[in-house]
């Protein structure tokens, strides 16, 4: 373990969870503070999984989760948004069926700041949301509908933001720039994050911190400039 | 006042499209929006009629009208809403196979219920004694003003249901029927959402049930068939579900056409009343409603919430 990581928001004290009887996250403990934590792991590795469960859409079938101080273990996860954890899945991550703008203003359904105020913020992260803002979320492109994604969850004015692969499949140059939009959420909302990638180059530029996951386990947690190629390698398995 | 311009069968025609109106608008919040496939409509209708009627007719009221009427009406509706609650409870986590078949197997039990429960309802023979509240003269004039209530009834739920598609409730049950693992992060309990949208628009439904039951003053279990809730479905998907005014085209293009064109002012033989023209309806529903899914397949008012539909089948 490294880097003081300021008072935890999170921790996750031997948690295991799967589907059907399929363990895939088996035995993970770790805490994460306002800071940006990423999640490796390769393909398969459970990431996906952690977060779901973080986000207590999958049920734990052991282990305990607190989230500033309250376990949140047996929470439902409309508890867990209104506690402050956002959530952005990999897939599917708006309402195709809804507007843009309707996008965000569900998203901003709870939080006790005015909804306007927070539209506008999120509009200010993502301008290309502006122009879209009539358009129905399920006619956008890959990319934009990763933007809105993480503004509809950004909208819940969450403490801690769980962020599932948000630039899988997409162009180099927006990668990079949804990269520099994650530094910019972490540093001007103080928001924590915990950024599942398999882009680990990526992710260590702007990771705290960095836990692999190998096979539903830890292989290892480091601050991000510690941590070597090699246990990288290892921790793929390559 | 002389009625006699006004023809008994359209009188009764407009009655039965103004009603399935109010049942297609209420559908349009479940099926529409939160994608909830009540297949159950005329259950929730009937027991309102049934619960209202037994109220009514068996109780020995001791206060004067208007108060028995009101407070059978009152009854149904809410024992209505009550076993939405109880069916919402039991499919709200269902796939849209399970809700399905839980609907429309709840429709078969209260149908089922009706006719063995003699005491109560009077089963096959069916329940009489459901008069208007009130007597205004002739028979035709107290039609003529229940038909207003009606009117009034139906108009109240246009607005509700109006309001409701452009309100946070609107869009949180479009969230819910779009994307529902993701609505539960939005920080709303979706299962009590879903629960509250099912009580009330089977308490809706059975206010119409109990309101229709006093126009033709007679319950029998051949009145509470699966045309009932076919009829406020073929109309809410031809209309198509993504307008609120797709309900209230699509029942007067198909229930209009039927009950008020087909029956009142073609040249029919008085035999095929009772026969043919039932067994007519349903085939020419059917055929509509093939032609306009192929044609139009979000409804002659569908629009662009819909077409993403067919953008992401060629995406993927
Ligand atoms: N619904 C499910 N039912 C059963 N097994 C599942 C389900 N979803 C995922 N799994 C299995 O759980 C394991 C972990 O999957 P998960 O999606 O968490 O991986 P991941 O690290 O997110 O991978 P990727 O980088 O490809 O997104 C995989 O072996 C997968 O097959
Ligand atoms: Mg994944």
């Amino acid at each position: 373990m490294s880097d003081s990581i300021g008072p935890a928001i999170l921790t996750v004290e031997g948690i295991r969870s799967g589907y059907h009887g399929v363990t895939v996250i088996k035995g993970l403990s770790f805490e994460v503070g306002a800071e940006v934590f990423a999640v490796l792991g390769a393909n398969g590795a459970g990431k996906t999984t952690l977060l779901a469960t973080l986000a207590r859409l999958i049920p734990l079938t052991d282990g305990g989760i607190r989230f500033r101080g309250e376990d949140v273990s047996t929470l439902q996860p409309y508890e867990t948004a209104d506690r402050g954890i956002g959530y952005v899945p990999q897939e599917h991550g708006a309402f195709p069926d809804l507007t843009v703008f309707e996008n965000l203003s569900v998203g901003g359904m709870i939080g006790d700041r005015p909804r306007e105020e927070r539209m506008d913020e999120v509009l200010d992260l993502f301008p290309d949301l502006k122009a879209l803002a009539q358009q129905m979320a399920g006619t956008l492109s890959g990319g934009e509908s990763r933007m809105l994604a993480c503004g509809r969850a950004l909208m819940q004015d969450p403490m801690l933001l769980l962020l599932d692969e948000p630039t899988a499949g997409l162009s180099p140059l927006y990668v990079d720039m949804f990269f520099e939009k994650i530094s910019e959420i972490h540093e001007t909302k103080g928001v924590g994050i915990i950024l599942a990638e398999q882009n680990a180059t990526k992710a260590l530029e702007v990771a705290d911190r960095v836990m692999v996951l190998s096979l539903g386990e830890a292989f290892l947690v480091e601050g991000a400039d510690e941590l070597t190629t090699e246990q990288l390698k290892e921790g793929y398995r390559i | 006042m002389n009625l006699d311009w006004l023809d008994a069968f359209l009188l009764f025609g407009t009655f039965q499209v103004v009603m399935v109106i109010g049942l297609a608008l209420l559908l349009h919040l479940q099926l529409g929006l939160a994608r909830i496939a009540n297949f159950g409509v005329v259950g929730f209708w009937a027991i309102g009629a049934y619960a209202f009627g037994v109220l009514f007719t068996k109780v020995d009221w001791s206060i004067g009208e208007p108060w028995p009427f009101l407070i059978s009406m009152l009854f149904g509706t809410v024992v209505a809403g009550l076993a939405g609650l109880l069916v919402g409870w039991l499919i709200a986590d269902l796939e849209i196979e399970g809700v399905l078949v839980g609907t429309l197997g709840f429709a078969t039990v209260v149908a089922i219920l009706v006719t063995t429960e003699r005491g109560l309802t009077g089963g096959a023979l069916g329940m009489g004694g459901l008069s208007f509240p009130f007597d205004i003269g002739k028979t035709k004039a107290n039609e003529l003003l229940w038909f207003g209530i009606l009117f009034v009834v139906v108009g109240a739920i246009f607005y509700y249901v109006w309001r409701v598609h452009r309100s946070p409730y609107g869009r949180l049950l479009i969230a819910v029927g779009d994307n529902e693992p993701l609505a539960r992060s939005l920080g709303k309990p979706t299962f009590q959402t879903k629960l509250w949208l099912f009580a009330i628009g089977s308490a809706g439904m059975g206010l119409l049930g109990a309101i229709n039951g006093v126009m033709v003053h007679l319950l029998i279990p051949e009145g509470i068939g699966i045309n009932v809730t076919l009829a406020a479905i073929v109309g809410l998907v031809l209309g198509g579900t993504a307008r609120v005014w797709g309900a209230v085209l699509g029942v007067i293009l198909t229930v209009g056409f039927f009950d008020i064109v087909v029956q009142s002012y073609l040249p029919l033989p008085r035999s095929w009343y009772t026969q043919a023209i039932p067994v007519l309806r349903e085939m020419v529903f059917g055929a509509a409603l093939i032609i306009v899914l192929l044609v139009r397949p979000f409804g002659i008012l569908g629009d662009m919430r819909r077409d993403k539909l067919i953008r992401s089948t060629h995406r993927d």
